[in-house]
């Protein structure tokens, strides 16, 4: 398997999706995150940002969330479109 | 039989929808003790049971920390309920599944409702209940609760609890690597009880859940270190932390459920929800639609509600009429105190009722918008803006209700902020919505400016209405950024429900609710406080001499009258005080009603007394019934003028009184003598009462020469009403001796000044605790006498015009404001850099 390249979840644009490596956020965060579905492997589709372009919109396990650029910045992901 | 059932599921599932749809209307909320959070219980019956449904705080999982997970795993723990009934999001049931596996292991019965399974066929999902049934070993029940559907199934099902408990299976996952550890500290923890079960809380342990620690803690005190050493040696076995492998363990199996009984026929279609969104959070149009909304909400509930008013008026009318028929009557120019106790309980009571039928349609649209999942895309739209300032998107809603713009209510603004998930700027939120401009200090503005700012009433209308929203955002920033500071703060991780139909039901149950929530606190703490702020105004009451005065002036208006009417043939009906006193009352009686605007007075008045009627409606030719009247007249007037200047006699040497003096020296920085003190310490039981305070404090003998004027026209009260008070804002600039630049600083003590008793007493509920209470009253009281002293200090030095001096103030503000938000916002405590 080629190595690919990884990118935080806030750079990703609207319409692409993403697939998780690794979470790197903590303790309180991490618990919440793992609770709404943001396990290793899971697809994440980035469906828009907000009007002022934060909070971003997001589609995982078929349904919509929404979360804060500075914590998209700590789930780290790979394209997969 | 007795059965006590859990209901538990995630936000959004539409649990509150089944919840209603089975308790009906026997319901009763309440906060769980010393948390925040809501417990609502439901009681009914079927033909074999007895039920007790308790309504679970909504939560994801059950595994973290959060307020409302922890309400919820104490209440199986402490409460041990017969059953859980988890109702389950027929439209994104793997997250569901993930939430199912976790309360299947608790060890406890389990039916599952699979809920809104019409909304999930509608795009495109099919579900083998009967399959699932099978894997899970628990029985699985179809429902669309909106639709009334599914309710005798669940009541079938709980009927035969009985059986399911004894041919409970227990129900495992098998978590592999993890095994061997919980095998460990199920071996290890010393535990005899037989309604638990040890593996769930051997489990629990190992996630490091505190409430499971906490309840082993007795018997096993070095609890703590077994689940802290446990977990490091997982980490170091398999470079996992427990709490991901649980959660990727859990999230798998769901996955496997999923795969083996849903279908999706409609996969990667846009549904209906996709396509709203692509038009509400638009960039472009969001912020128009938003616009929109509020303008809808605010016209709907504050401006057509208080238009309701007017019909619910009467009503209150009434109670106040009763209140005073069954007190004690007046004497000539004595009132006695149990009456005037009981008016003013009476008028301080209704003052706030009168809000109701706008808290009403409030409440509805409010529950309205929270049903569809308008509020949440609210949230989502604006958290950019908040979160600068400390706040939070969901603060949005709690503001514009308090009145950001102008005239609003906390109440409901104070009770909307349960939402925000972040404690932080929750509490911020809650501390900043009663420095909104409320419905009952427009009046009070409007006296201001109509007396001080007649040429500029809109720029300053503007200033006020937009000046709140300045400060409340300066103030959120300084609050979060100091006793805030340590606040937990929470992840804005947020769903964004798919839209839904609201229904009728629920939406008329959750608004009555929260207008009997108001009502109770009305008609028990608001009426405490009223009393003592009479005590306070009552005592220590007039002088001996004062007093004497009073009685010759009463002497000298009877003897007027019994000269004006002693030729006439009537003088047998009132040739002694006491007759004189009824007639009086009743001719004030008949007034007072018939400006209430009650149709029936007439024939009323007429039935109770024919003889005295005949003084009040005078026939043409009856002269001296005529001179009666006119008597009569002056005697009301003279009556009022010194019943009028013994109240304000009594404010002034009144408890309250000599506090509005003895805070002068302080308050003479911001421009405010001892009447408007007392006006400010009045108010505080209702805000309308600060009008009504300095009306009656400016309130002067000018009226009796109107009076006299007015004694030609006959019989119509109405033009009597229209000639007896010149309007207060003329008599304000008039007589009080203030410039505009007193009545702006008192305009901006007013706008930092909490709103009333009520809405303090919605702090406490919503913050659980008196000390913020009483934080959100000193706090900002003390803000505004600082602002408003300096406001007045130096504008008075400069000599600039209260115009001048107020748009300076805006013009700092707005200052500060744009400052703020270039600060940057600083890291919060959970979360850590990514290593990059």
């Amino acid at each position: 398997m080629s190595v690919l390249k990884t990118f935080g979840l806030d750079t990703i644009e609207a319409g692409k999706s993403c697939k998780i490596v690794k979470l790197s956020a903590k303790d309180k965060l991490l618990q919440k995150l793992l609770d709404m579905g943001f396990v290793n492997g899971a697809t994440i589709e980035v469906v828009r940002e907000a009007p002022l372009y934060d909070p971003m919109e997001l589609r995982i396990h078929n349904y919509i969330l929404t979360l804060r650029k500075s914590e998209a910045a700590l789930i780290e992901v790979y394209e997969c479109n | 039989m007795q059965l006590k059932v859990a209901l538990a599921g995630q936000p959004n599932c539409g649990k509150s929808t089944i919840f209603n749809m089975l308790s009906g209307i026997h319901q009763h909320i309440a906060n769980y003790p010393g948390v925040t959070v809501d417990k609502k219980s439901g009681f009914f019956s079927t033909k074999k049971l007895d039920i007790e449904m308790v309504d679970l705080p909504g939560t994801y999982s059950f595994s973290s920390y959060s307020l409302e997970e922890k309400v919820a795993k104490e209440f199986i723990i402490d409460e041990n309920p017969d059953v859980i009934l988890n109702i389950v999001d027929a439209s994104s049931i793997k997250r569901s599944l993930y939430f199912t596996f976790q309360l299947l292991e608790i060890g406890k019965p389990v039916i599952i409702v699979i809920n809104m399974c019409d909304v999930a066929e509608g795009r495109g999902i099919i579900i083998d209940d009967k399959k699932i049934e099978k894997i899970l070993g628990c029985p699985v029940i179809r429902a669309s609760a909106a639709k009334g559907e599914g309710k005798k199934e669940i009541l079938a099902a709980l009927e035969n609890v009985v059986e399911l408990k004894e041919n409970y299976k227990e129900f495992k996952i098998n978590y592999e690597e993890l095994e061997p550890l919980i095998t460990q500290v199920q071996d290890e923890i010393n535990f005899e009880n037989n309604e638990m079960n040890k593996r769930w809380l051997s489990i629990k342990v190992l996630e490091n859940d505190q409430v499971a620690i906490k309840l082993l803690e007795d018997k096993n005190p070095n609890i703590s270190e077994i689940s802290h050493n446990l977990r490091e040696k997982f980490h170091d076995m398999f470079d996992k932390d427990v709490d991901s492998f649980l959660a990727s363990f859990r999230y798998e199996n769901s996955d496997v459920v999923c795969h083996k009984c849903v279908e999706e026929t409609k996969k990667g279609e846009l549904t209906l929800t996709d396509k709203v969104d692509k038009v509400v959070l638009n960039r472009w149009l969001s912020f128009p639609i938003l616009l929109i909304i509020i303008v809808l909400v605010y016209e709907l509930s504050i401006v057509f509600g208080y238009k309701i008013t007017d019909y619910t008026w009467p009503i209150l009318g009434a109670i106040k009429n009763f209140v005073a028929d069954i007190s004690p009557a007046n004497d000539i120019a004595k009132v006695p105190m149990i009456t005037d106790l009981a008016s003013w309980l009476v008028n301080s009571a209704v003052a706030l009722l009168n809000y109701l039928p706008i808290f009403f349609i409030l409440f509805a649209l409010i529950a309205v918008m929270e049903d569809v999942g308008y509020m949440p895309r609210m949230a989502f739209i604006l958290d950019r803006v908040f979160k600068k300032f400390g706040l939070h998107g969901q603060s949005t809603l709690p503001l514009v209700l308090g009145g950001a713009f102008v005239g609003g209510c906390a109440v409901p603004g104070v009770m909307s902020t349960k939402g925000i998930a972040d404690d932080r700027a929750r509490m911020a939120t809650i501390m900043t919505v009663p420095l909104m401009n409320c419905l009952a200090k427009v009046p009070f503005y409007t006296l201001l400016l109509g007396a001080f700012f007649l040429q500029d009433m809109g720029l300053m209308m503007f200033y006020i209405s937009t000046v709140t929203i300045l400060t409340a955002l300066i103030i959120a920033k300084f609050l979060t950024g100091t006793i805030l500071k340590t606040r937990e703060t929470a992840p804005f991780v947020m769903e964004l429900p798919p839209y839904h139909l609201p229904t009728f039901k629920g939406v008329i149950l959750r608004a009555c609710e929260r207008v009997w929530v108001y009502i109770k606190k009305v008609c028990t703490i608001v009426i405490a406080v009223a009393i003592v702020l009479f005590a306070l105004l009552q005592f220590p009451g007039l002088s001996d001499e004062k007093q004497e005065m009073y009685n010759k002036e009463e002497t000298k208006i009877l003897a007027n009258f019994d000269k004006a009417v002693s030729k006439t043939k009537y003088y047998s009906l009132v040739d002694t005080r006491e007759e004189v006193a009824s007639l009086l009352n009743f001719y004030d009686g008949y007034r007072s009603k018939k400006m209430a605007g009650s149709k029936s007075v007439d024939e009323s008045y007429a039935s109770k007394n024919p003889e005295f009627y005949k003084f009040l409606k005078v026939a043409k030719d009856d002269k001296d019934a005529k001179k009666i009247n006119t008597a009569l007249r002056k005697l009301s007037t003279g009556r009022n003028t010194i019943l009028r200047q013994q109240k304000n006699d009594k404010i002034e040497s009144s408890l309250l009184g000599m506090a509005g003096r003895a805070l002068e020296p302080i308050t003479q920085f911001a421009g405010f003598d001892w009447k408007i003190n007392v006006a400010f310490l009045s108010s505080f039981a209702a805000r309308e009462s600060a009008v009504a305070t300095l009306g009656s404090i400016y309130e002067t003998g000018k009226i009796d020469m109107n009076q006299t004027a007015s004694d030609t026209s006959l019989d119509s009260v109405d033009d009597e009403m229209k000639n007896q008070n010149e309007r207060p804002e003329e008599t304000m600039s008039r007589n009080s001796g203030y410039t505009p630049l007193h009545a702006a600083s008192i305009i901006i003590f007013m706008l930092l000044t909490p709103p009333c008793i009520a809405s303090m007493i919605v702090v406490k509920m919503q913050t659980n605790s008196w000390a913020w209470m009483l934080f959100a009253i000193f706090f900002p009281f003390t803000l505004a006498l600082v602002v408003a002293s300096l406001f007045f200090t130096i504008s008075s030095a400069f000599a600039l015009s209260g115009l001048v001096a107020m748009t300076y103030y805006y013009l700092i503000l707005l200052a500060i404001v744009v400052i703020i938000s270039f600060i940057p916002e600083k890291r919060i405590n959970w979360t850590t850099k990514p290593k990059s």
